[in-house]
């Protein structure tokens, strides 16, 4: 748990940094501080292991002053991971990992061998163990810098713009690995960025800061997505907000119809006489979707020939049912030829198919729903937190912890419950 | 050009080369001991730089002649006095390849190292100093080729070096003994500079694998070019 209170960073020329900031960060949560440059977040993540030291107010890590703790010893329990991954150049990937349990005492082969275990944490290969950093990708370098920041086993984790010098598909996968870990490990995080997507994406919760060192809103990413607390908050988080609201919808409650799903060894004989005006049938094999075949393209074709022969157009992707959001759902739909969702379980076995109508009817509850959680106080807070109940049981039934979208899913709920009952 | 001269002279070519060789490094040596706690404060605190960088330049702009007569009031026609002069030299060529090779440390590598908590002289040591090392070592191989050089004017105030062979060869109107002794002393400050090349190898195993100029030891700028002027 970190807490500042009433900070403040005002610099010799009269530059306020960061003014008179309260900010809470619980326990094994991501708290990611976005805004645009020059707002105080970096300022404020350099405060917490005293790179920066306050001008006003206090920062308690798990209750204890930061300012009245030994400064190297304060940082060597505290991993920080920076933009460029800040590797030694002159170390081997083990020795840069092994750098603060070094520190710490630790014989340098029992740090080796430990920094080895953090390579495979991090899903790097052991092979790398003796490579120096600039033989390595940037996406490799930042992972060996994760690694390193966590090597001691620190409970917090400062991380600045940890992704922002990667290219954007790494950026994607160096994402979705934090998540993942962070449900492994249960760190309290503090994350810098000035990607709001990257904030919405990887947060427990959000601080929103206005461009000169006060926060503009602090909750879950679905609460500054669906109630922005005033128009600046709502321009940041960008015009899009409604869609990516979504993220936070599980698809579970999505009606599935499975009338267009027809096995490959189906004949087109068989497909015609069941044709009720579809304009596509959905084509699997082995219960997975092979593709889209249009109904038209039947005609003509002789009668025993089974639909695995049809040509077919290509699917797009599917949504995972048990643990995707009604935003994968949708995408899913927008992309598919016959503007239908496929959903699958977590096999990829085909369940059955949401229509552009079910998405709609789904959505408008979301957002109903939504509306009365954020407005509701404590007395309306029951029917919420029933119909939260409702969301979130199937996620954790069929997709313990397996994709990193399942842990999103299971972690909406608390926020979206607490916001019920906190107000 | 008389070539059974050399081996006539062995003995006496090797001991000049034996006496060169150590005024041409023991100043490379105390011009780097010197220039390592300067360069540390003047890439710490900016402004002791500029005036500290005033001062090595002017006494690098005094002629090696003049500063051996200069220090024979005090020092006399010793070793000692070749050595001082010397040493003024190459803290020239070597400071100002310290405060680069420091300052050319990444700041993010610097962040990285105090955020986990390196304390300032560990930091030094064990981080900065490695990273500043190859530049370091580009200034040494400047300070020691031209002291190997500068050593033989010594001669003109009879400290014993190569330089003999001039002074000794002019005098006999022998060309022979001459050429014997540069050649003998650009043999001396190639294999010297060889030697820290190899040296420099050694104690950088991660620069070994990199391409391009990165790999490249950073000339001290302008350095060179003065080194040539006074000699």
């Amino acid at each position: 748990m970190i807490t500042f209170e009433r900070v403040t960073k005002r610099y010799p020329d009269g530059t306020v940094a960061v003014h008179a900031l309260d900010l809470d960060v619980p326990a094994g949560q991501t708290m990611v501080l976005v805004g645009p440059s020059g707002c105080g977040k970096t300022t404020s993540l350099r405060m917490i292991n005293r790179l920066i030291e306050p001008t006003e107010g206090r920062i308690l890590l798990d209750g204890q002053d930061v300012r009245k703790q030994d400064q190297a010893r304060l940082r060597r329990g505290i991993g920080y991971v920076i933009q460029q991954a800040g590797l030694f150049p002159h170390r081997t990937v083990q020795d840069n990992i092994a750098t603060v349990p070094v520190l710490l005492g630790t014989s340098r082969s029992a740090a080796r061998a430990r920094a080895r275990e953090m390579l495979a944490l991090v899903g790097l290969d052991q092979d790398l163990a003796t490579r120096y950093p600039h033989q390595l990708s940037g996406g490799q370098q930042q992972r060996v810098g994760v690694a390193r920041a966590l090597a001691a086993d620190p409970p917090v984790l400062l991380m600045d713009e940890p992704f922002s010098a990667v290219d954007p598909l790494v950026r994607g996968s160096l994402q979705d690995e934090l998540i993942a870990l962070q449900a492994q490990l249960h760190k309290t995080i503090v994350l810098v960025t000035h990607d709001i997507e990257e904030a919405i994406k990887v947060g427990d919760r959000i601080a929103l800061f206005h461009p000169h060192g006060t926060i503009a809103q602090v909750g879950p990413p679905e609460e500054l997505l669906g109630a922005p607390a005033d128009s600046y908050v709502a321009d940041f988080v960008g015009f899009d907000r409604g869609i990516r609201r979504l993220s936070f919808v599980p698809a579970t409650g999505l009606p599935l119809d499975d009338g267009l799903v027809l096995d490959a060894a189906t004949t087109v004989e068989q497909a015609r006489t069941r044709d009720q005006g579809e304009q596509w049938l959905l084509v699997t094999a082995d219960s997975r979707p092979a593709g889209w075949v249009p109904v038209e393209r039947l005609a003509g074709l002789p009668g025993d020939m089974p639909l695995s022969q049809v040509p077919a157009e290509g699917f797009g992707h599917a949504f995972i049912v048990g643990s995707e959001s009604l935003r994968v759902a949708l995408d899913a739909a927008v992309l598919s030829p016959a503007g239908v969702a496929i959903g699958v379980d977590g096999d990829g076995r085909v369940l059955g198919l949401a229509s552009f109508e079910d998405l709609r009817a789904a959505i408008t509850a979301a957002s109903k729903q939504e509306l009365a959680v954020l407005a509701g106080g404590p007395g309306q807070g029951v029917g919420a937190s029933q119909d939260d109940d409702v969301i979130t049981e199937p996620v954790i039934g069929e997709e313990p912890g397996g994709q990193p979208q399942a842990v999103t899913g299971q972690e909406d709920s608390q926020p979206a419950s607490s916001a019920g009952a906190a107000p | 050009m008389m070539w059974s001269w050399i081996p006539e002279n062995g003995s006496q070519i090797w001991q000049l080369t034996q006496e060169n060789i150590y005024l041409g490094l023991a100043p490379a040596l105390y011009g780097l001991l010197l220039s390592l706690p300067l360069g540390i404060l003047a890439a710490r605190w900016r402004w002791f730089y500029p005036p500290v960088l005033t001062v090595t330049n002017i006494l690098y702009a005094v002629p090696s002649l003049a500063l051996f007569i200069a220090l024979i009031p005090s020092l006399g026609l010793t070793d000692t006095n070749v050595i001082v002069a010397l040493t003024v030299y190459s803290l020239c060529v070597i400071l100002p390849n310290v405060v680069a090779g420091l300052r050319s440390v990444p700041e993010d590598v610097r962040q990285a190292a105090t955020a986990m908590g390196y304390g300032p002289l560990r930091r030094l040591i064990t981080v900065e100093l490695p990273l500043a090392g190859p530049v370091i070592i580009g200034g040494l191989r400047v300070g020691v080729v031209s002291s190997i050089s500068l050593a033989s004017v010594g001669q003109l105030i009879g400290v014993s070096s190569l330089g003999y062979l001039f002074v000794d060869g002019e005098q006999r109107d022998f060309p022979t003994e001459i050429y014997v002794g540069i050649a003998g002393v650009i043999a001396l400050a190639l294999a010297c500079d060889l030697i820290l090349v190899l040296l420099r190898r050694l104690m950088t195993p991660w620069m070994r694998e990199r391409k391009g100029p990165a790999g490249k030891v950073a000339a001290p700028e302008g350095a060179p070019e003065l080194a040539g002027s006074i000699t």
